[in-house]
């Protein structure tokens, strides 16, 4: 699963959830994609999860690049506990996703596969996502 | 190559308001510059611009209609809304008939390769210097037969007549590369579902193919997630 190896801060504040995504808004290296319409904190466990889905459907045939990380921790205060104390322990790992954004690419197999096989990854992501090709980027 | 007639409106006003009326006018706010000309500030009709783009690609060779007055011209730049896909703005350079230009040539790969084997294209476009008349949509490269190892670099690349590669000869363009066995990638997986905590059901191990493959879990508390003390204690 993908957690940074070392990290300035432990706890940071939340990330900005506004704006549409800046940059990696285009297909780099794959013929498919999926971009995320909505903002969400993606964590690690879901980018684990969409990969497993896709790779599961692909079977041997296709790779597969993902295109965000989750660099950021989210903290949580333990249940049933008072206000104050100090900030709750990092419990999650996300990657800020903003509207617009390639999270996953694929190539290697034919069209209808990459679209089945990103439809199931997609169920796995908390916002709505689309599936998009290279072609229809130009 | 089919020639894209565009109608150019000469554009009196600049700025985002006066931008943003040409896009809900239809129109696409584009400039035209090159061979050491003014430059020109335009608006194409946005569905004719699209659809050029989408029949003759990128490098698509475009006739531009300015007063009455044809202009051979080329897209340089464009820029695309990511989300809702529409053109916000385009650079045309002027380019005229014979010249030779430099433009970046998409590789699309046809064909079946033995089994077992997986494409992998290490270079999606191959720079090419062509006469502006002449540009290839695309350059096909055929892998049928091909086994592992048998991959395409730059050189082996067929090029229209009078086509110059800028790119490096000897960068590899298409990788043929052995897929990996049936029982290596179930490991794989069944390694990361278990180092993710992802249980899979056994009915939908059966009905794999059909419906959804694996189920995550609800954390069983609060504290189900990697920590960053966990990490740094392993």
């Amino acid at each position: 699963m993908l957690i940074p190896r070392r990290v300035k801060h432990r706890k940071q504040h939340h990330p900005d959830r506004g704006g549409k995504a800046k940059g990696g808004t285009a297909i780099n290296f794959g013929e498919y994609a999926i971009q995320a319409l909505e903002p969400a904190y993606v964590t690690n466990r879901q980018i684990e999860s969409a990969r497993i889905a896709m790779t599961r459907h692909i079977k041997r045939g296709g790779k597969v690049w993902i295109s965000i990380y989750p660099d950021r921790p989210l903290t949580k205060k333990p249940a049933e506990t008072r206000m104050g104390s100090g900030k709750g322990s990092p419990e999650w790992w996300v990657a800020n996703v903003k509207p617009g954004r390639i999270m996953f690419e694929l190539s290697g197999v034919a069209e209808p596969v990459a679209r089945e096989a990103m439809r199931r990854a997609i169920h796995k992501l908390p916002m709505k996502c689309r599936f998009i090709t290279r072609e229809g980027e130009v | 190559m089919a020639d894209f007639r565009l109608e150019a409106e000469i554009r009196t006003e600049f700025g985002k308001g006066s931008a943003r009326r040409t896009r809900r006018a239809g129109r696409v706010p584009a400039v035209l510059y090159g061979h050491g000309q003014d430059v020109v500030h335009l608006s194409l009709p946005a569905r004719e611009f699209a659809a050029a783009l989408r029949n003759g690609g990128s490098n698509a060779l475009l006739t531009v209609v300015i007063d009455g007055k044809d202009q051979l011209a080329l897209t340089k730049a464009v820029q695309r809304d990511p989300i809702r896909r529409i053109h916000e703005h385009v650079d045309l350079v002027i380019v005229r008939r014979g010249e030779k230009v430099t433009v970046d040539v998409p590789i699309v790969v046809i064909g079946d390769t033995t089994p077992d084997v997986l494409v992998s294209i290490e270079l999606n476009t191959v720079s090419v210097q062509v006469a502006a008349t002449n540009i290839p949509e695309s350059i096909e490269v055929d892998v049928t037969g091909r086994g592992v190892g048998e991959g395409f670099t730059v050189a082996d690349l067929p090029l229209p007549s009078g086509a110059t590669l800028l790119t490096d000869a000897e960068a590899l363009v298409v990788n043929l590369m052995g897929a990996p066995s049936a029982e290596a990638l179930e490991a794989e997986l069944e390694e990361a579902e278990a180092e993710a905590g992802i249980e899979r059901e056994e009915s939908d191990e059966a009905a794999e193919g059909a419906g959804e493959g694996d189920v995550v879990p609800e954390p069983q508390d609060q504290g189900s997630g990697e920590s960053i003390e966990s990490t740094e204690n392993s």
